[in-house]
């Protein structure tokens, strides 16, 4: 390789640095290190004038490494580093230090002692720029088709969106019919319109194009000539990288024909066998050929094949004027190959059974909102009509129970937070059509966060629901009266109401629904706690998982309301789009690396990796190596530190960068003070000394920063070698357990540490001289008072004696 | 997930002095749905006790209103509440723990002191009256005879049983 030229530039930062640090001082020592080839001094180099000089001396092949000493550092890096790739050097042989916030301001009360660590910071950044690689780009290719799994109000929003974008869209459905969950909910809050409206996709070229809304059966989703709906539809395996899945498809037989069905209700009207009808909550019963509602999606019939009797009856086929019954129809699998998944799972209602003392698995008149709902809605099995299931009498007497199973440690902790809205809706659609109904709400709190929801809560007291604070204890049967009796205190006035009911209706928990552990497994994504799927970041991602290629879409994350699950489809839709819309994915390959020769049968990365993008592959010689997948690697070094073998390397975070690195930063002192090494990550960590040298605040100048990718990479055995180096005391700094970028890094980390402290204390060295910080970047202070803290305890324990030392 | 990072006060509220006890734990988890009031087969007969008002007034800081009053004793230790918590707060332990409170500060009922009393003394903590050997007769049971105290007594020494009974008796 080309020996290392390194063009050292210094910035005083429109002369304030300078009165600080002896800026000579710097420029002389600088000269005297190896391969420095140019120095130059200057107000700022990381735009205008500045930054031409370091493009020009880059262009005239002066030097071919870059050392700028600078004082915004985070914008600068960026700048500097296109500039630089412009001119023809590769963007990885640029090192940027901050002189300002990492030493003149912190120090500012210690000048001679900053300029000295200033030559420390200096000469560590050119043994690094001296050892750096260049890092190629590679070129992946994404293909522009995605697959949406579930056909709810979520999942068809992000598929006639990523549709309307051009892309081939896969929507694919459990159930026979499109609509899921909100289909059966009825009415909508918080526009009381119905459930079972979309987006209309901007193919529509019959309609005007800004209308707001539109039934789903007229919407014209399956006239869209991008979109592909399969029902009766699920994903069995999925294979392949992000940008390039390839996805088994398993499709339960409908037994009717959708290309002759014409949705006359002949076979209906023919058929002898009658189940109970799970959409309308088996409040009724349905034919085996059936259709859910008229207003269904797609209009086509389906047989339940666990009630026909098929060939015994058939009854359908010759009533059939299309010929369209096919009742020898077998499942079938059917692969797809997308560039990108969509997860649109949503939610169920909580098995409200669980909870014993409501009794909702032996008492008809118990029921949940669902089954309300289908009650309330006119299509429904009562036609509008609220009644008692037990004997179909109209219910007049009304009670709802909020969080049943939610906020509730021994079911579901989480607040589902559309409950309150659910029932208040509910409850004023009752009090609406039947004016003479008594109407109670028993809640724990009234929750209505969303605009114009206070305003349900308001209407519903307007039209004299009455509204109990306190949770029943009981629902329990009076059988001579024939009611139902809810047993609870009105906690505001301390007195217990048994309240008569005629039907009880439960504001049930909101669950991840069935399948989705498989699924979460079949897609290699986390699920949270809860059991909902698990977004990569709550507060900036909420709808990207830790897979690049694979989405989050509405309900599938955590219960949501029909606005929220609008904003997560098209936030979906918008970020896959992001993801394939050039056709292919340009990463930098600054991944790990594998040495073969080291690495061998154990499976401490492929299970610490972050990304999944380690596997274990089978060799010649019997046994398995690890590799990298260069297109799912992150490059966080998790696995670097993970490695007992010392058998994987990441691109310009090497063992010996990093020795390099540290060796300069603690062969100047100038400090009577003892010198302390921090190994900060790159994100939070080293942050929080950004900002804490931001706002001022002062630390001593012994202590030295070193920047790694992440806590995660670090290895017990560089712990040592740093106080082998001439380090009196280490702090390692990262983000906090929760907060890792790369999720398991700053645990290691902190595990790391505590190992180390061991064998500290085995060579004869005070373990106290180490020790795990985790701070974001807000706590500046806190990394000022660490600093300090750690100088003064370990100037308390005096010169480190390593073994071998006279 | 978020995790508690609350730095302590400096003096210590009641309610930190009830959770830094055994059974005393759970307090803070309590929303005051009433669950357990609901559930209280005490509460529906004496207004002087109800659950969640003893939890909210210990979470508020109302030592002495809890600590002197009657309701704490009222408490048959059925458990229902316990069982039907959904927030998982030992009531009933909580219950225990106040009172563990109330007698360390000299609050306990007279009879309780004459439970204790009759413990040490007898073994026993309702005396053998004549009532109950007449009825132990008419049911053909053997008489009750004195159980030995001394073996007993170094455990209620041990486990500090005593000690409050000293206070009591010395008040």
């Amino acid at each position: 390789m080309e020996q290392p030229k390194v063009g050292v530039f210094l910035s005083d930062c429109g002369k304030q640095l300078s009165e600080i640090l002896d800026f000579d001082a710097l420029t002389n020592f600088v000269k005297g290190v190896p391969n420095v080839a140019l120095i130059a001094r200057g107000s700022e180099f990381w735009r205008g004038k500045g930054l031409q000089t370091i493009v020009d001396a880059v262009k005239t092949g002066k030097i071919n490494r870059v050392v700028v000493a600078e004082s915004i550092t985070k914008v600068s890096d960026v700048n500097i580093a296109q500039a630089v790739e412009d001119a023809g050097l590769n963007s990885y042989l640029v090192e940027v230090l901050d002189i300002k916030d990492h030493c003149a301001w912190p120090h500012r009360n210690a000048p001679k002692e900053a300029t000295e660590k200033a030559k420390a910071m200096l000469l560590s950044a050119i043994e690094r720029a001296k050892l750096l690689e260049p890092i190629e780009k590679l070129e992946f290719p994404a293909l522009k088709s995605a697959l949406v799994i579930g056909g709810g109000i979520g999942g068809m929003q992000t598929a006639v969106d990523l549709a309307d974008l051009g892309f081939e869209v896969n929507l694919i459905e459990k159930q026979p019919f499109l609509g899921g969950l909100a289909a059966r909910a009825g009415r909508f809050f918080p526009t009381d319109d119905c459930a079972i409206c979309i987006q209309p996709p901007s193919s529509d070229v019959k309609t005007i194009t800004h209308t707001s809304r539109k039934c789903v059966y007229r919407s014209g989703l399956s006239e869209i000539p991008n979109l592909n709906i399969l029902t009766n539809a699920s994903v069995v395996a999925v294979e392949g990288v992000p940008g390039n899945y390839k996805v088994t498809i398993e499709k339960k037989p409908r037994y009717v024909d959708a290309d002759k069905c014409v949705a006359c209700d002949k076979c209906v009207s023919v058929c002898p066998v009658e189940a109970p009808d799970e959409y309308n909550a088996n409040l009724t019963n349905r034919k085996a050929i059936y259709i859910n509602v008229p207003s269904v999606y797609p209009q086509i019939y389906t047989i339940d094949e666990d009630a026909c009797k098929f060939k015994d009856c058939a009854k359908c086929v010759s009533a059939c004027p299309t010929n369209a019954i096919d009742l020898d129809q077998k499942p079938e699998q059917v692969t797809y190959n997308v560039g990108s998944i969509i997860v649109a799972t949503g939610f169920k209602e909580f098995d409200a059974s669980a909870i014993k003392e409501y009794h909702y698995d032996n008492y008809p008149d118990v029921i949940t909102n669902l089954e309300l709902a289908r009650m309330i809605d006119s299509f429904g099995p009562t036609g509008g009509a609220i009644v008692r299931p037990s004997d179909g009498k109209p219910a007049k007497k009304i009670v709802f129970v909020q969080c049943a199973g939610s906020r509730d440690r021994r079911y579901n902790p989480y607040c589902s937070g559309i409950c309150c809205m659910i029932s208040l809706k509910n409850a004023s659609l009752i009090k609406e059509a039947n004016p003479d109904a008594e109407v109670s709400i028993c809640y724990i709190d009234i929750r209505t966060t969303g605009r114009e929801h206070e305003y349900y809560y308001e209407r519903a007291r307007d039209m004299g629901i009455k509204f109990i604070k306190g949770r029943p204890t009981e629902i329990y049967a009076d059988e001579e009266k024939g009611k139902l009796i809810v047993d609870v205190e009105d906690a505001l006035l301390k007195r217990f109401l048994d309240l008569e009911a005629d039907l009880v209706v439960l504001a049930t928990a909101m669950v991840p629904p069935e399948g989705t552990a498989e699924l979460a497994e079949i897609l290699d994504i986390d699920l949270e706690a809860d059991g909902f799927f698990k977004e990569y970041n709550a507060k900036l991602r909420p709808t990207e998982t830790k897979q690049k290629g694979i989405f989050l879409c509405g309900g599938a994350t955590f219960p949501k309301d029909a606005p929220t699950t609008s904003l997560h489809a098209h936030s979906a839709a918008l970020k896959a789009a992001k993801f394939l819309n050039s056709g292919k994915i340009v990463k930098d390959l600054r991944t790990a690396i594998i040495n073969d020769e080291y690495c061998g049968d154990c499976e401490f990365c492929p299970v610490m990796c972050p990304f999944g993008a380690i596997t274990l592959e089978p060799t010649t010689e019997n046994h398995f190596v690890a590799r990298v997948n260069d297109l799912l690697c992150e490059g966080c070094g998790v696995c670097v530190g993970t490695c007992p073998l010392n058998a994987i390397e990441l691109k310009n975070s090497t063992p010996n960068q990093m020795a390099a690195q540290i060796d300069a930063l603690l062969s100047v002192n100038g400090t009577s003070k003892p010198l302390v090494l921090a190994i900060c990550c790159q994100e939070c960590g080293h942050t929080a000394v950004d900002s804490s040298g931001m706002a001022k605040m002062e630390y001593p100048a012994n202590v030295r920063i070193i920047k790694v990718p992440c806590a995660g990479i670090v290895r017990v055995n560089q712990i040592l070698e740093a106080f082998k180096a001439g380090a009196q005391g280490v702090m390692i700094v990262g983000c906090k357990t929760d907060g890792c970028h790369y999720e398991v890094g700053s645990e290691k980390a902190e595990n790391k540490a505590d190992s180390a402290k061991v064998l500290l204390k085995e060579y004869g060295i005070e373990p106290e001289r180490l020790e795990m910080f985790k701070m974001v970047y807000i706590e500046g202070a806190q990394f000022a008072e660490a600093a300090q803290m750690m100088t003064e305890r370990v100037a308390k324990l005096g010169t480190l004696k390593l073994m071998g030392d006279s | 997930m978020l995790h508690h990072n609350v730095k302590k006060a400096e003096a210590i509220s009641f309610s930190e002095e009830v959770t830094c006890r055994h059974g005393g734990e759970t307090l803070t988890a309590c929303y005051q749905c009433g669950t357990c009031a609901s559930s209280c087969p005490v509460a529906r007969l004496d207004s002087r006790f109800n659950p969640r008002e003893i939890l909210k007034l210990a979470l508020l800081g109302e030592k002495d209103e809890v600590l002197s009053g009657d309701a704490i004793w009222l408490c048959t230790s059925c458990f229902n509440c316990q069982e039907r918590c959904p927030q998982n707060v030992e009531i009933a332990e909580l219950i225990f723990a106040l009172r563990n409170i109330a007698i360390e500060a000299g609050n306990s009922p007279n009879i309780y002191a004459d439970f204790g009393g009759a413990l040490i003394a007898d073994g026993r903590i309702v005396a053998i009256s004549k009532f109950v050997e007449k009825k132990r007769e008419e049911f053909g049971l053997p008489p009750l005879k004195p159980v030995g105290v001394e073996d007993l007594n170094k455990i209620l020494e041990a486990t500090g049983f005593t000690k409050p009974e000293q206070k009591e008796a010395s008040k």
